[in-house]
């Protein structure tokens, strides 16, 4: 919302000198965001009425004319201009040297300067109102017409901004920041908060009064949707522009002026608060009904659209159907008309919600409709009839009420409050006086007594329409308008009752620290919805996946059952960058199945559970590099992040994986992930070109965290211990995990074996079809005594003589 | 004799002194005490001299001997320590091969920040599900039906659950607070925790919205907190982000669920306050609202509002990373792309 200074001291005094960066800053913190002051004379810097001497052709151009004109120094200046109202004697906007323009309205302001035209010397510009930034405030009926200010008794020389009365400031405040306080929406609200914050005096409307007596009368069906309607008729009107000021203030306020009749209207809106409208009286028929459509009812609004309505809406009727949708629009036939000679005002006041379903319903938000959805104060209607028949009365001398009809059908309530004085001083954490506590209410307009410790506050009616109904309102009032820097900090007690021990969430932060800086995996984040594309590549089936009534983008409407989608995503996202790298992702991923909630019996959700995925790719490692690292970053993840084991086997293949490389992960009985190679269908499908790609993903919530750690200590070996490598020929199919079983199981092949370790396996050149050639290294010691190399070889070579019984081994010939 | 003995001697020594590696030294060794070397030769004269002199010029020669032995042994000792492994145009200035490059996501980053604040102040971290119910979305924060306010938070419904009572509909939260009625209903005052995660508004994006983006919820309850308090609260949070003391005002703010409720605006931290194209010449930028638990949002987790009240504040995550780190796009956060993530390693 926008506002004129100027304006808002009609109604408060405000101290000449005031300092206005302050004005806004404390209105910022007790009360509205004020986004912006701006100086708006600062727009027209360098801007004067000059007076046009004379007009002559231009020697070298057709269509420019060298005009003589003067500026208010004494000699008149040379100014070549293309306009095509150029007269002598006429008063034009005359931008000098240093002014800023745009050019036809166009585009960045430039800077004018004294410069050649067609090899004539012209000092600055005369404007066209777009140019200055005025085309609203003074529409041009043709391209290329000057702004003629003849009408601005002014001599030449004065600065464009006292001519035309821009020599004031506008307030622009964010109108989020008063959606609960609909006493502000115009120029009148903010005065009152600006007198009441300062303890400044504040100008009253006197009410309009009259006598009238008619056969005029308005109808009201239903007192819950319209609360008050006041119709007033009046001849002696027509359509013509209203004054300058009237249209300057509209203007400044960010509306269009129209003409006279249509400019009250909104003026008065933008000066209370208070929409307003006019019918036509002539085209009114009988006398004005305000009720519920009729289902399947049409009227043609304002805007030409013409709206089929329900029986929700409400709408101003005379005899023949709606003539107004209430507090929205005006209908086209019965508004304001070019040959319009009779009026008939309405200020009413219509209930909230029921505007604002109606706006929504038929897309047509307004600057009306905007404001009754805050839920204005019937009270507030005296004030825009009074502040209308005033301005009806100055801009029409021949002007008779010819009917009048105020029908108010419910009365609004002043909010009462009872507050605890102990109760306000322990929330304000600060005693303040019983007079300081009631002047700060007094002037927001509450009525306040005290008794001992019971304050007992009567709102005023414009704070009354559900913005104060509690004593934590009362509260915010006092504390606001006492100023929030004026509270000092007081620091929180509580009593501590423990340590804080949150070993789920320790495990979820131990996890992804150990993927980041152990495993170098970069966290990413991806949005929960998943794109069609990878859907179908990577699940397969959307059964049981949850999908959004209104997507971002159509193929957007899955949200995640999985994070392998979204990762297989990132990962061809980053292809074009990167060839080897790693990535992982902790969310919550959805599933369209048993719903329950902990919370409320009432409440139904659905299943939900942390989901932990990553992906390893690269083109320039071989799979089975790959698929060990993976497994690597799986099978240390429960030893570096406390929690219990993982075991791998295979049991069921995950849909999107290769049909060999792939494994479930296991803890204890309970599978809790799966791990595998990206198969290259699924990876083609998803726009994979070259990497190779390694997924796993765990159920966080299956993950159990070790209530502390468990590491355990055995002494340091008294006799050294010793590696020994031992390369022996394996059938191809030979897995590790027997040969590890035969090496190290129930019957070990040596006791002096303390471990085997996979080193590496062995296919192709001198390596025999069927064959793989496995290294296994072991560490062999004893606790007794250090061994001489003879006793170290025959433990190897019973381990040999063993893998060569049990798995058939052969000793691999160099 | 004793003469020439002397002479070798002092000549050697200056010779050891000379060499400056161990090949020098080497030739010295030869040239002196080899088998064809100046003191062996002289040791070959002995026959020749009077025997009654013999015993003392063996001894001196002897002792000569050793003397450059063990010169020549220092000397070679000296000269390994301080020589280099390596060849001397060995390049220093080569870069370091990095570790792993891993990292956690920015907004990861800022999140433990906050948690270690706020746990060596003897908060709790909860953890809520994304999914929620217009009951707790909404009814339970003292939206009123039909209130803008619930319109402004433009909310993305699930298909088959975009109707009915308001325990029926469910949406991907638009904010954190309702979970926060959650943790109240199941836990006992006073409560003091935070409150991580993503939350989901239905608008359009551009560098300064997104669809999904991050809050922290920070809520204090007890039975004799002010909205003084929060002003603690809230310096902790900025000092601990941004490493020094922030000026920080808390100015009047509607949200339906507070009373009062507050603006928090922090010190633009380019400027320092002076005015500038980030904080659009006010000196100031608002990083979280905040306030005490509106009553009724306090009645709806089955606290009495007369007896407890408190002050919360939510914080956008985003916003702050935005600032701390100059970012000037909010859907990177959500972009996966490495090449904006590995920066904040």
């Amino acid at each position: 919302m926008k506002l004129s200074l100027s304006w808002i001291k009609d109604y408060v005094k405000i101290p000449e000198d005031m300092d206005l960066k302050k004005l806004a800053y404390d209105l910022t913190m007790s009360t509205v965001e004020v986004e912006d002051v701006e100086y708006l004379a600062r727009r027209f810097d360098k801007m004067v009425v000059g007076v046009i001497e004379k007009v002559e052709p231009h020697p070298n151009a057709d269509k420019l004319r060298v005009c003589q004109v003067d500026v208010g120094e004494g000699e008149s200046k040379t100014i070549v201009c293309g306009g095509i109202n150029l007269k002598e004697g006429m008063r034009v906007a005359v931008s000098c040297p240093g002014a800023l323009v745009r050019w036809h309205g166009e585009g960045e302001p430039v800077v004018i300067k004294n410069s050649k035209l067609r090899g004539v010397e012209s000092y600055g510009m005369i404007c066209a109102s777009d140019e200055i930034g005025l085309s609203e405030l003074f529409p041009a009926s043709e391209e290329a017409e000057i702004l003629d200010l003849s009408d601005f008794d002014v001599p030449a020389g004065t600065p464009l901004a006292k001519a035309l009365d821009m020599d004031d400031v506008l307030l622009e405040i964010d109108n989020k920041s008063m959606t609960n306080r609909p006493d502000l929406w115009g120029h009148y609200g903010i005065a009152r908060e600006i007198a009441a914050l300062y303890d400044l005096p504040l100008e009253e409307i006197k009410p309009f009064e009259t006598e009238v007596q008619s056969d005029f009368r308005v109808e009201i069906e239903d007192p819950d949707r319209c609360g008050r309607y006041i119709g007033v008729e009046m001849s002696g009107v027509e359509v013509k522009p209203s004054p300058y000021r009237m249209r300057n203030r509209i203007w400044k306020a960010g509306m269009r002026p129209i003409n006279a009749l249509v400019d009250i209207t909104n003026y008065v809106m933008l000066a209370t608060g208070n929409p307003t409208h006019a019918f036509d009286a002539d085209n009114i028929t009988d006398h004005i009904v305000v009720r519920h459509a009729a289902e399947g009812e049409k009227l043609v609004l304002l805007n030409d659209h013409e709206l089929t309505l329900c029986a929700d809406d409400l709408v101003i009727t005379d005899s023949e159907g709606p003539v107004a949708l209430a507090g929205v629009m005006g209908g086209a036939k019965d508004s304001i008309l070019p040959k319009t000679k009779r009026v008939i005002l309405e200020v009413a006041n219509f209930e909230s919600t029921g505007v604002r379903r109606t706006a929504l319903r038929y897309d047509t938000r307004t600057e009306a409709s905007s404001r009754y959805e805050k839920a204005v104060d019937p009270e507030r209607c005296d004030q825009a009839l009074a502040l209308s028949m005033k301005y009806f009365g100055e801009l029409y001398p021949e002007l008779q009420v010819t009917g009048f009809c105020d029908r108010y059908v419910k009365k609004p309530e002043r909010a009462k409050i009872d507050v605890s004085l102990t109760w306000l001083a322990k929330r304000l954490g600060k005693e303040l006086s019983d007079e300081t506590i009631k002047h700060k209410l007094e002037l927001l307009g509450f009525d306040v007594q005290i008794e001992g410790d019971q304050m007992s506050v009567t709102a005023p009616t414009w704070r009354s329409t559900g913005d104060i109904s509690i004593k934590d309102d009362v509260m915010e009032e006092v504390a606001r308008l006492y100023g929030y820097d004026n509270f000092e900090a007081t620091s929180f007690t509580t009593s501590f009752e423990g340590a804080i021990n949150q070993k789920d969430q320790d495990l979820i932060r131990r996890v992804k620290e150990y993927l980041a800086f152990r495993c170098g995996m970069q966290e990413v984040y991806t949005y929960s919805w998943m794109n069609d594309t990878f859907v179908n590549a990577v699940l397969g089936s959307t059964e049981g996946v949850l999908r959004l009534s209104t997507p971002p983008a159509p193929d957007l409407s899955y949200i995640r059952s999985s994070l392998l989608p979204n990762l297989c995503e990132a990962v061809s996202k980053n292809e074009r960058y990167f060839n080897d790298f790693s990535v992982f992702e902790e969310a919550e991923v959805f599933f369209d199945r048993n719903y329950t909630s902990p919370y409320d019996e009432t409440e139904s959700l659905p299943e939900q559970r942390r989901h932990l995925g990553g992906a390893l790719a690269s083109s320039v490692k071989d799979i089975t590099r790959l698929f060990r690292e993976t497994k690597g970053v799986l099978e240390s993840m429960p030893r570096y992040t406390h929690m219990e084991g993982f075991t791998f086997r295979k049991e069921e293949k995950p849909v999107w994986a290769d049909q060999v490389v792939w494994l479930n992960v296991f803890r204890g009985e309970e599978k809790v992930g799966d791990m595998g190679l990206l198969a290259k269908k699924v990876s083609m499908d998803c726009g994979i070109k070259n990497l190779s790609v390694m997924l796993f993903e765990l159920d966080m919530t299956k993950l159990v965290p070790l209530k502390s750690r468990t590491n355990k200590f055995t002494h340091l070996a008294e006799y050294p211990e010793t590696d020994y490598d031992i390369s022996m020929l394996f059938g191809s199919d030979t897995a590790w995990n027997d040969i590890y079983e035969a090496i190290m199981g129930q019957k070990k092949a040596s006791a002096l074996v303390k471990e085997a370790y996979f080193v590496d396996e062995y296919r192709g050149r001198q390596i025999p079809e069927g064959k793989k050639s496995v290294t296994i290294r072991l560490t062999i010691g004893s606790e007794e005594k250090t061994l001489t190399s003879q006793e170290i070889e025959n433990a190897a070579n019973q381990v040999m003589k063993k893998l060569g019984k049990k798995l058939g081994a052969e000793l691999r010939m160099q | 004799m004793r003469d020439k003995i002397e002479s070798i001697l002092s000549e050697v020594k200056t010779k050891i002194d000379a060499a400056v590696s161990e090949s020098k030294l080497q030739s010295v060794k030869s040239a002196f005490v080899g088998k064809q070397g100046a003191l062996s030769l002289l040791m070959k004269e002995m026959p020749k001299l009077d025997p009654a002199l013999r015993p003392e010029m063996g001894k001196l020669l002897n002792e000569a001997k050793n003397q450059v032995t063990k010169l020549i042994e220092e000397k070679r000792t000296e000269l390994k320590l301080k020589a280099s492994e390596v060849s001397p145009d060995f390049d220093c200035s080569v870069p370091g091969i990095l570790p792993e490059k891993g990292g956690l996501h920015p907004i990861t980053q800022m999140c433990y920040d906050l948690n270690d604040a706020f746990r060596s102040m003897g908060f709790e971290i909860f953890q809520e599900d994304d999914i929620t119910s217009e009951l707790y979305a909404f009814d339970k924060l003292n939206f009123p039906q039909n209130h803008p306010a619930r319109e402004s938070m433009d909310t993305y419904w699930l298909a088959g659950h975009d109707s009915g009572s308001t325990n029926e509909k469910l949406c991907l939260r638009p904010h954190l607070t309702g979970g926060s009625v959650r943790y109240m209903q199941t836990h006992k005052p006073p409560y003091r925790f935070v409150y991580p995660g993503r939350v989901y508004r239905n608008e359009t994006t551009d560098a300064h919205h997104e669809r999904a983006f991050f809050q922290y919820e920070a809520l204090i309850v007890d039975k004799d907190i002010t909205f003084t308090s929060g002003k603690v609260m809230i310096n902790s949070i900025l000092s601990k982000v941004f490493g020094t003391d922030v000026p920080v005002r808390m100015r009047s703010g509607f949200f339906p669920f507070v009373e009062p409720g507050f603006e928090i605006d922090m010190q633009c931290q380019v400027c320092g306050g002076k005015g500038c194209s980030v904080c659009k010449h006010v000196g100031w930028i608002e990083v979280m609202p905040g306030g005490s638990p509106h009553p009724n949002v306090l009645r709806a987790a089955g606290l009495d509002p007369d007896e407890y009240t408190g002050f919360y504040v939510n914080i956008g995550l985003d916003r702050l990373v935005m600032m701390r780190y100059g970012v000037d796009d909010v859907r990177l956060f959500h972009s996966a792309d490495l090449r904006f993530l590995r920066q904040f390693r």
